[in-house]
């Protein structure tokens, strides 16, 4: 840029690169500003259904209606009246046990087939495996009647059996997960175990299995909340309340007390709530979970 | 030791084994084997050849009904999803101080559990008092009849489904943007191309395989949809017909009129449907390795 030759050339560069600064902090700030709004659009829209029920459940019959976010009194009572109307604490119960024992089967047994997979060489081993990759694209609406058939056939149909036993001895998915973790440890590991004169198993359990930590915690994290929010599954196994599940008893509680908001919100609250600790605790693990397997659910 | 570790081989994966073929293998062939037979659960199975097959095609006016409704409702949720998902995730990629606390809240969708969200948005959607009207009342809306009028109703389970989804998109989309790297946006930024520009032709194009991905997957989750559906508007798939989906067409005849090989004719044309979806995508995602 050329300075018209009777002005001082310097005061008009300072000025000239003093406004784009200024310019360009405003702009940063600006977009800065949008960012922000943006991601607080983004947050309320996550956390407003989820706060709005925490609200009702803690609101009077007749001030549900109101649209205010703080109920006036809170109604800690609504959180005792649902375990009146049902054995909410007992089907709560009933989905911790299932979920424990799943969690600990699945972590256990898809870690285990998946180091055999991933380590060590049986005849079939490639040809088994690529059927269970083909297994992962099976929707579950294709197999859920012939596995209600199984447990019929077995006669575990309304017994905690059906829930458990179809899990606990692992599943494709987690194998498959399992599997892709043992082929990123180095081979070393093992060579010096095998030199050493561990055995296959020792070589497994005592040396390798401790640094799959992180694949373990994302494989339980998302087996846990798998069972946790399960609906077909339960809803086709269980009649009896006293094993079913607590998003059955949600279910159930909504077929009954359809107009009660207040009751209903604290029960969907009740059903929540755990699941958002884990959450809060274990969120980096999930989030990288779903994002390496890309297959978050059931 | 190295026939040790063949039988080892076999040994751990065993049980795996044995769970996936008792509860996957098998009965994936067997549904096929139902689906050739009339079986009420009680007498023994008949075979009838293609016959519920044909039924479903030329006899059930409720499958083409379901057939359409959800392949609207699977429009509905696909189109949103991708859409918001994308824009979420460009928003959560950018480096501002408090992010990480904005991820986090963005992903909670993630576990909370279908049913319960259903009966929560079932709450908002109230027609007389829900919030959703109120909200629409302070703008001078109308009050719309969100769970009562079928078409309505397949929007609202629309909704419900998307804000369940859209995290699950961001997610992966999100993984996908962090792997695009810096340099080609700053290249992109000397030769004067905006924000916009840079996203259209940098990275949307960079993460065309997990974008085609979450389109897969919400299909297949769309075409699948039971819970949300049971826990809003009920096991009938009511008001009228309204949200009538194949899902809950599939669970009514299984364990509502105890047609097993009818259903399962049914679930092997979801199969089916789910199946061409993936093959498509596969010839799409082709040249774009997908990481699973």
């Amino acid at each position: 840029m050329r300075a018209p030759a009777c002005a001082p050339a310097t005061e008009i560069g300072v000025a000239v690169r003093g406004s784009r600064v200024q310019r360009a902090i405003l702009r940063r700030t600006l977009r800065g500003t949008l960012g922000y709004v943006a991601l607080v659009g983004i947050a309320w829209c996550a956390l407003a259904p989820i706060l709005w029920a925490l609200s009702g459940s803690l609101k009077r019959d007749g001030e549900i209606t109101d649209p205010t976010l703080l109920p006036a009194q809170p109604q800690w009572s609504n959180y005792r009246e649902i375990f009146d109307l049902l054995p909410l604490g007992r089907m709560l119960l009933n989905t911790t046990v299932y979920a424990l024992c799943v969690t600990a089967g699945q972590v256990f047994f898809c870690a285990l087939a998946g180091y055999a997979f991933a380590r060590l060489r049986f005849r079939g081993r490639d040809a088994l495996f690529l059927a269970y990759l083909g297994t992962l694209m099976v929707p579950l609406t294709v197999t859920v009647i012939p596995q209600f058939l199984i447990m019929r056939a077995f006669g575990w149909v309304d017994t905690p059996w059906a829930m458990i036993v179809p899990g606990l001895f692992g599943s494709a998915f987690g194998t498959y997960m399992m599997r892709q973790f043992f082929r990123t440890l180095p081979a070393e590991l093992e060579e010096a175990a095998i030199i050493d004169g561990c055995t296959t198993w020792q070589v497994f359990w005592r040396v390798l299995l401790p640094h799959t930590r992180p694949a373990l915690m994302v494989l339980a994290v998302l087996t846990w909340i798998g069972v946790w929010n399960d609906f077909l599954w339960p809803l086709v196994m269980i009649q009896r309340n006293e094993i079913a599940t607590a998003t059955l008893g949600l279910v159930r509680l909504q077929g009954q007390y359809h107009t009660q908001w207040p009751i209903l919100m604290a029960a969907t609250m009740v059903l929540l709530a755990p699941l958002l600790v884990i959450y809060a605790i274990a969120q980096k693990s999930f989030v990288s979970g779903i994002a390496q397997s890309g297959m978050g659910g059931r | 030791m190295a026939r040790q570790r063949e039988r080892a081989g076999w040994l751990f994966v065993a049980p795996n084994l044995a769970a996936v073929g008792v509860f996957l293998l098998f009965p994936l062939g067997f549904s096929l084997y139902l689906s050739f037979h009339a079986w009420d659960l009680f007498s023994a199975p008949r075979f009838v050849g293609l016959a519920n097959y044909r039924r479903l095609f030329a006899a059930d006016p409720l499958f083409l009904i379901a057939l359409r409704n959800t392949a609207a409702f699977t429009v509905l949720t696909l189109v949103p999803t991708v859409v918001i998902g994308l824009g979420v995730a460009a928003v959560l990629n950018r480096k501002l101080m408090g992010i990480g606390i904005f991820r986090t809240i963005a992903f909670l969708p993630l576990v909370a559990s279908t049913v319960a969200m259903a009966v929560v948005w079932r709450f908002i959607f109230t027609s007389d008092d829900g919030l959703l009207n109120i909200v629409f009342g302070w703008v001078g809306i109308d009050p719309l009849p969100w769970l009562i009028d079928p078409d309505w109703a397949l929007v609202s389970l629309s909704i419900v489904t998307v804000w369940k989804s859209v995290p699950f998109a961001t997610v992966i989309l999100l993984a996908a943007m962090q792997g695009v790297p810096e340099t080609l946006y700053e290249a992109a930024k000397i030769d004067g191309a905006g924000g916009l520009r840079r996203f259209w032709s940098i990275t949307v194009p960079l993460i065309r395989g997990p974008l085609s991905f979450v389109f897969v997957i919400t299909i297949i989750s769309s075409v699948q949809a039971f819970d949300q559906a049971y826990a809003l508007t009920g096991g009938n798939g009511g008001p009228e017909t309204g949200t009538y989906l194949l899902g809950i067409m599939l669970f009514q005849n299984a364990f509502s009129f105890y047609e097993v090989g009818y259903a399962a004719a049914l679930a092997w044309v979801i199969f089916a449907i789910l199946l061409v979806v993936t093959l498509v995508q596969l010839r799409f995602a082709r040249r774009e390795e997908i990481e699973l």
